[in-house]
């Protein structure tokens, strides 16, 4: 409904005062398309980590959750191979829990706490799930094996202007077009991992 | 600031072209917000109620104000209906936008009525009308749903005329309790709580019809003058939902009777009694009284014995007297498929113990001269199909007992549990094989008749058995039993007398088929049911009566909390306000958008509707 002119206040609102470790920011010239990048919480396998996510804005948000998934390959038990989300704020009640007052930082930011704390009762992924009940210590070891082969720059130069990305929100948008032009590059590979 | 400025950046990248359109949404957006904080309550009301303010930034304050003003100079008839129907029928929720569409939709319109409540709904498809009307009953939970198809041969084309009608929705809401009226009679059963009766009685029409005898436009003529005398059930729902028909003189008649035809007077009817009463009950006495149409005679005694109350049963009796005493002058009636569907609520500390009743009632009745009762029992499933003949007017009746338990104390009774689901497919199974008997039916000699019965019968089985291994399953997890029956089809063929051949009976005449049946509806019903268990999670929006009733405001300056927080805009002043129990406030544009499909608070989640009908959601 108030689509557009909600999506206004909450790109500024994101790029203003982004959530801690969480930027975001409108795609291309695409108004219901944005990205997002999540980083590793410390203590987390994901740790060191940088996660990009797609986010797309249905026609009748805020009304519909926004449609949220990653784009970077993860190993966790609420997260599967397309990377799609197993989040109760992103579906609508009575299932999920979304709900108008939240807004796209406030989401981006409970997946980031999904990240360090999944959800093992609620899998996508039932084998990641258990080996997560049942066996943490190989679990933790494989997701930090994913993060390391999907999520860490290894460029230390592309590593430096990421950096500087996310606490500079006004970094021109070419750098992050060209950001995404090289995660998305090695994406399908990793992709068949799955 | 800074932030509008980034926003901006990225914004001259793109074309200007874009861009301009980008800013010009924005701008219509201010002005719809702008446009609604000026309408008075009443516009808003309308326009809200009307689908016309669409979503902001989609249209021109112009063209808003274009369609307040036509909205208003059409001589008030949105705003009446609205207003009438939920005066009538606060339930209900009349399906404006899809109403005229209607025809083939009956998907789509199920779909709605699982949202909606109570609706009824009519439309045709090729040469078939159908009719169904669905009702909840908000204070016991039970559901009731009925469908009627009748092929029309001749007048496929008149119909598709006629076809846009809908059906007055006040009645069918009434009509589940009808059954429940029919039934006082005690004595039959002790109630089951949850059942599931799915009483199907076609009334498939003359054979004769079938033949190009009559010109169809001159055919419904005849027909309703001949038989407006007889209330057929069938006919009269007929009637209205395809005016041109039949529904000219039979109107006076008919209407009356509908209502207490088991469909819409029933509701009525029931409505009270029913959550006293087990519910179970009425069911079975439809069958009854069914199952003896082709004789007036017959079948009344029977019913009175039966049930006290005139029930739909005795329509559909009267029907088969009818037609019975046209003898041949009659027998032109399309034939008519009807399935109706009850779901009962189950009640914890109730037993369901004895099913057969149905069926025992049932060969009570009939006294006809040619009567045929067939019985299976296969895997907890009780089947029995039976077939009477008299004067010319063949009545099949099929009954399919279920007994269920019920998985979870909550839930039980709701059409959505698992166990119920299956029933509920499988009597849409058992009345798609009715279509299937009638038809075999009609050219097999009665000696074959035995044989095809069985036939279908195993084939029917062989899907319940497996429901019933499910359901024993359940019932082994539930301590409390609980009696699911579901009733099944009845059809009432009437052969036509037509038939030279025949004297009484109706052997000569041509079978009776259904086009396609594959494509009838009932077909697709099953897949509804089927499909719909993810559905009934569907969000559940408040009517339009329900959010009217929250308080609203205007915005004042004092006020703590200055941000909406569906479209995280300050107020304004004057803008309105919507307030909730809660206590959270919103823009009433928002709000009124979110509750239409929600019943909770977008900030704090708890239950807009305190009690009502339906626990709060979370």
């Amino acid at each position: 409904m108030q689509r557009a002119s909600r999506l206004k206040r909450e790109l500024q609102m994101l790029s203003t005062e982004p959530p801690p470790g969480v930027t975001c920011w409108q795609s291309e010239e695409r108004i219901d398309e944005l990205r997002a990048q999540i980083m590793g919480g410390t203590e987390t396998p994901y740790e060191g980590g940088l996660f990009s996510l797609e986010v797309k804005i249905p026609e009748r948000y805020p009304f519909e959750p926004p449609k949220i998934r990653f784009l970077t390959p993860i190993y966790h038990p609420n997260i599967d191979g397309s990377g799609r989300i197993c989040h109760d704020a992103l579906k609508l009640p009575p299932k999920g829990a979304w709900k108008p007052s939240l807004n796209i930082s406030t989401v981006l930011t409970s997946i980031q706490l999904l990240m360090a704390e999944p959800n093992p009762d609620d899998p996508l992924m039932a084998d990641i799930s258990s080996e997560f009940k049942y066996n943490k210590q190989l679990f933790m070891e494989k997701a930090r094996k994913w993060t390391q082969e999907h999520a860490v720059q290894k460029n230390i130069v592309v590593v430096n202007s990421n950096k500087e990305n996310i606490p500079d929100q006004k970094a021109p948008s070419r750098k992050r077009d060209a950001l995404e032009a090289k995660e998305q590059a090695k994406e399908p590979a990793k992709r068949t991992c799955m | 600031m800074e932030g509008s400025d980034s926003v901006d950046q990225s914004g001259s990248d793109q074309p200007e072209s874009q861009r301009r359109r980008l800013l010009d949404r924005l701008d219509r957006e201010e002005a719809f917000y702008q446009f609604v904080n000026n309408l008075s309550d009443e516009d808003y009301r309308l326009m809200r109620d009307n689908n016309l303010l669409g979503t902001p930034g989609e249209v021109t304050e112009d063209e808003l104000f274009n369609r307040l003003q036509q909205i208003k100079d059409g001589p008030e008839q949105p705003t009446n209906n609205p207003s009438t129907e939920s005066a009538e029928n606060p339930v209900e929720p009349p399906e404006n936008p899809e109403d005229p569409a209607g025809g083939d939709s009956l998907l789509d319109w199920l779909n709605t009525v699982r949202r909606t409540g109570n609706t009824t709904r009519t439309g045709h498809r090729g040469n078939q009308s159908w009719r169904a009307v669905s009702q909840t009953n908000p204070n016991s939970g039970d559901f009731r749903f009925s469908l009627e198809i009748s092929v029309n041969r001749n007048l496929a084309e008149q119909q598709a005329a006629a076809e846009g009608e809908q059906e007055p929705p006040e009645q069918p809401p009434e009509a589940p309790e009808v059954v429940a009226s029919a039934e006082p009679e005690p004595e039959l059963e002790e109630v089951f709580s949850p059942e599931v009766v799915g009483n199907p009685p076609s009334s498939p029409a003359a054979p004769v019809v079938q033949p190009p005898l009559c010109p169809s436009p001159r055919r419904g003529q005849r027909r309703a003058r001949s038989r407006s005398p007889e209330p057929r059930r069938t006919r009269t729902r007929l009637a209205r939902s395809r005016s041109p028909l039949n529904l000219d003189q039979l109107d006076g008649l008919s209407y009356p009777r509908h209502n207490y035809s088991s469909q819409s007077p029933s509701s009525s009817t029931n409505a009270t009694p029913v959550p006293p009463v087990e519910g179970s009950s009425r069911t079975r006495q439809h069958v009854l009284s069914r199952p003896s149409p082709a004789v007036d005679v017959d079948v009344q005694p029977p019913r009175v014995s039966a049930e006290p109350a005139p029930e739909a049963q005795n329509v559909g009796s009267q029907e088969g007297e009818t037609a019975g005493a046209e003898g041949g002058a009659g027998g032109r009636r399309p034939p008519t498929i009807m399935l109706d569907l009850q779901v009962r609520r189950v009640r914890p500390g109730e037993y369901r113990q004895r099913d057969s009743i149905a069926s025992r009632t049932r060969s009570r009745s009939q006294n006809s001269n040619n009567t045929f009762l067939y019985e299976t029992e296969r895997g907890g499933f009780r089947r029995t199909f039976s077939r009477s003949e008299r004067a010319g007017v063949r009545t099949y009746v099929s009954t399919i007992r279920i007994p269920i338990r019920r998985i979870s104390d909550a839930g039980l009774g709701e059409a959505t549990s698992m166990a119920l689901q299956s029933m509920i497919r499988q009597i849409m199974t058992g009345f798609g094989e009715l279509g299937y008997l009638m038809d075999s039916d009609s050219d097999s000699s009665d000696s074959n008749r035995g044989a095809n019965t069985s036939m279908d019968l195993e084939t029917l089985n062989s899907p319940e058995a497996t429901t019933a291994d499910a359901s024993s399953a359940d019932v082994e997890e539930q301590p409390f039993a609980a009696g699911v029956r579901a009733r099944t089809s009845e059809s009432d063929m009437d052969l036509s007398p037509d038939t030279p051949a025949t004297g009484g009976r109706a052997r000569p005449r041509p079978p009776i088929s259904l086009e396609e049946p594959s494509s009838l509806p009932f077909l697709r019903l099953a897949h509804f049911f089927l499909l719909n268990d993810d559905d009934e999670e569907q969000p559940q929006g408040l009517t339009k009566e329900q959010i009217d009733n929250l308080s609203m405001r205007s915005f004042g300056e004092s006020d703590a909390l200055k941000t909406c927080s569906v479209c995280i805009t300050e107020y304004a002043e004057g803008n309105k306000l919507r307030k909730l129990p809660c206590s959270h406030e919103y823009h009433v544009h928002c709000i009124d958008r979110w509750l239409s499909e929600n019943s909770t608070c977008p900030i704090c989640r708890r239950a807009v509707l305190v009690s009502a009908n339906r626990e709060s959601v979370v």
